[in-house]
């Protein structure tokens, strides 16, 4: 009797297990895996990317949908951790068979993924890590970025600090790898265009470093003439309120990446330091294209915000999706990959181009300083300054030395 | 050495400024964490969460008052008695059951509350940074001979001594800090002689809640408000506790100076290796003095 209600148990596990791993997905549907953090901090930037994704996949579906098929998506969160993305990917890949797998935001999953993606040959489009590896030394035919890199923050901000007229440089940061990167990326590259700079010191803080004030302090002791800020995620914000606080950012000009982000400056309000440079991939309010102001409004109606540079990736990412299919004629992962190096499509900051050597998405940068402005309750970029694609993007060389030396 | 060159007289006395005013909040903390450890001999790893959520309640008190400088003078002064609340709740129901168990035991008990309130922190504000504006007065700086000093800290400098001076009261003229100073060197005793210890007890762990309560709503304008501030600073508070001489107030005071200060001479003279300049200082005075300073109750 035992025995047999064991094996009836046994039965019906497998009945269940053989019934979950018929693939889910409908023939006529092109579905897409999203990996990102949709808990803790990070969070707010991976839901603008969906936000923006599924408005541009909406709009794709509704006039027709591609090759005739509806795009879909599934997302799993991936708690900003390597091994929970890593199985959510297989997962994604194993059980749902997605087409494709999109995201995330922490640039270590991001590179676990990738090479997971060159394994099991199916396409991998970063929408928010910011390694100059993933498209570098560990770039490979299946993987795409959608977001700018370290290398790109650097040049552009060599670019734009080189035309300001500041000779002696302080360094600061969070002490890990993506504010060495940043730090250093500036810094080599300002070195070369003006070769005149100093670096007087630097400051490197533990990652969630409570109080910046004495930090602050011993940097306008030493008087520099500008501060390179190198802070992460955690660390803009309360950097900023500290500069405000202190009164920093009136003594000394100080550059920092994200500063003039919506995303940094919206949860700040009014409470946030003016003058502030900082550059970014997009702005609402720039550029003033109808094409911009189009993808405002319509974000603006689905989702009651302002969209930030995260919803335009989510939106431009679905874009290019759409497209590359077409081009590729049907749903093949080799061809797609294929396809979508060296696409263009129109975005509301004008046409962008997928790297034809290392699949890195081709952005212009802004660089722009923090102002208070009448009508918004928080601060916004002003004096903006365009960087085209062009001069900041990777070479074909840097990338071939790039993976040369891996 | 370039960054020798820069050094200045009122760089030193700015950053010494600073310092001071970083050792009050460490000061304020880690007396109230000293105060349960000499009394109640409970090395509480929970102090920290207390100090978080009397951060998390200054926010949100400030916030019922649309964040007006209003607003925070009112969670200030609100924030330390709920937080004095809540431990007076977890006292009696939960401290008090444990006072003759060994300390791993309380240790572990402490650490699993440590936890709880982190998630507990968690489910009531979620996991997303916040942020509290100073009130309009303490915003901005002075500056003075070229130095510039953080409205702000001068506040929290200022401060530094009442909450001292009320300690010293507190602990030395009142009668009941007098029954508990007795309480920490032998509890039988003083039970003996027809005192109800246990409320003895719940008030000085109400008191030592209270102060990490105050420390979380002074600090809550300097930074930003997070799930993570409860480790970072209980780590800082035991070990002024250790330099300072395990239970001694005084010896918290000393410690959170030392601590304080070399943090911020530190970043002053060696930025890059600021991180390691307050626990070098530890490991100095734990060669020569294992006990601590000042005299340790244990």
């Amino acid at each position: 009797m035992k025995r047999s209600l064991i094996s009836i148990f046994a039965l019906f596990i497998s009945a269940v297990i053989v019934v979950w791993s018929v693939p889910v997905q409908a023939a006529d549907e092109i579905k897409v895996g999203i990996i990102d953090t949709y808990s803790g901090p990070p969070s707010s930037y991976a839901l603008d990317v969906l936000d923006g994704f599924k408005l541009a996949m909406n709009k794709i579906n509704a006039s027709g949908g591609v090759l005739g098929k509806k795009l879909a998506y599934v997302t799993r969160d991936d708690k900003f951790k390597v091994d929970l993305g890593l199985t959510s990917a297989k997962e994604l890949i194993m059980r749902e068979n997605v087409n494709l797998l999109v995201g995330t935001i922490n640039s270590a999953v991001s590179l676990a993924v990738s090479d997971l993606a060159k394994k099991e040959k199916i396409p991998f489009i970063v929408t928010y890590g910011k390694s100059s590896n993933i498209t570098g030394a560990k770039g490979h035919k299946f993987v795409f970025n959608m977001n700018e890199n370290t290398e790109m923050i650097g040049k552009a901000a060599a670019i734009g600090l080189s035309k300001r007229p500041f000779v002696k440089y302080w360094i600061a940061g969070d002490d890990y790898e993506y504010g060495h990167a940043v730090a250093d990326g500036v810094w080599n590259h300002l070195k070369k265009i003006k070769p005149d700079v100093q670096l007087m010191g630097q400051s490197w803080w533990k990652v969630g470093e409570p109080d910046f004030t004495p930090y602050i302090t011993s940097i306008l002791s030493a008087k520099p003439d500008a501060v390179i800020v190198a802070t992460g995620g955690a660390g803009c914000i309360p950097f900023l309120k500290a500069a405000k606080n202190t009164g920093f950012n009136e003594k000394i000009p100080m550059f920092m990446h994200t500063a003039t982000e919506l995303s940094t400056l919206r949860p700040l309000g009014l409470d946030a330091p003016e003058g502030v440079i900082g550059t970014s991939n997009y702005y609402f309010y720039f550029p003033e294209t109808d094409a911009n102001k189009v993808f405002v409004e319509e974000f603006r109606k689905a989702y009651d915000r302002y969209p930030s540079f995260g919803s335009l990736i989510g939106w431009y990412t679905a874009n290019f999706i759409a497209k590359a299919y077409e081009k590729a004629g049907k749903v093949d992962a080799e061809k797609f990959a294929e396809a979508l190096t060296g696409l263009s499509i129109d975005t509301p900051i004008g046409p962008l181009t997928v790297g034809k050597f290392d699949n890195q998405l081709m952005l212009p940068m802004f660089m722009g300083v923090t102002k208070k402005v009448a009508g918004y309750d928080f601060l916004i970029a002003s004096e903006i300054m365009t960087i085209p694609a062009q001069e900041i993007v990777t070479t074909e060389e840097e990338v071939k030395k790039a993976r040369e030396q891996k | 050495m370039d960054w020798l060159s820069t050094l200045t007289a009122g760089g030193l006395v700015q950053q010494f400024i600073v310092g001071l005013s970083r050792s009050t909040i460490l000061f304020i903390v880690s007396s109230g964490l000293s105060l349960v450890l000499g009394v109640l001999r409970i090395p509480n790893v929970a102090h920290g969460s207390l100090y978080m959520l009397g951060a998390f309640l200054c926010f949100s008190i400030a916030s019922l008052f649309d964040n007006s400088s209003m607003g925070f003078w009112i969670g200030l002064a609100l924030a330390p008695f709920c937080v004095a609340f809540v431990s007076l709740v977890a006292e009696r129901t939960l401290f008090s059951r444990l006072y003759d168990r060994e300390h791993l035991m309380l240790l572990l008990f402490t650490f699993a509350l440590m936890l709880l309130c982190r998630d507990a922190v968690k489910i009531i504000w979620g996991s997303e940074y916040r942020s509290l504006a100073p009130p309009v007065a303490l915003q901005g700086s002075f500056s003075v001979f070229g130095m510039l000093l953080p409205k702000y800290n001068l506040f929290l400098l200022g401060l530094g001594p009442f909450v001292a001076v009320g300690l010293w009261f507190l602990t030395q003229k009142t009668k009941i800090g007098k029954i508990a100073r007795a309480a920490a060197v032998d509890r039988d005793m003083v039970g003996a002689v027809g005192i109800n210890v246990s409320w003895v007890f719940a008030f000085v762990f109400v008191i030592g809640c209270f102060l990490a309560g105050l420390g979380g709503a002074l600090v809550a304008p300097t930074q930003n408000i997070n799930q993570g501030m409860d480790h970072t600073l209980i780590m800082e508070a035991f070990l002024i506790v250790i330099i300072g001489g395990l239970g001694n107030v005084w010896g918290a005071l000393l410690g959170a100076l030392i601590f304080g200060l070399t943090d911020s001479m530190g970043i002053l003279v060696w930025p890059q290796f600021s991180i390691v300049f307050p626990y070098a200082v530890v490991v100095i005075v734990l060669i020569f003095r294992p006990t601590g300073l000042l005299k340790s109750t244990w």
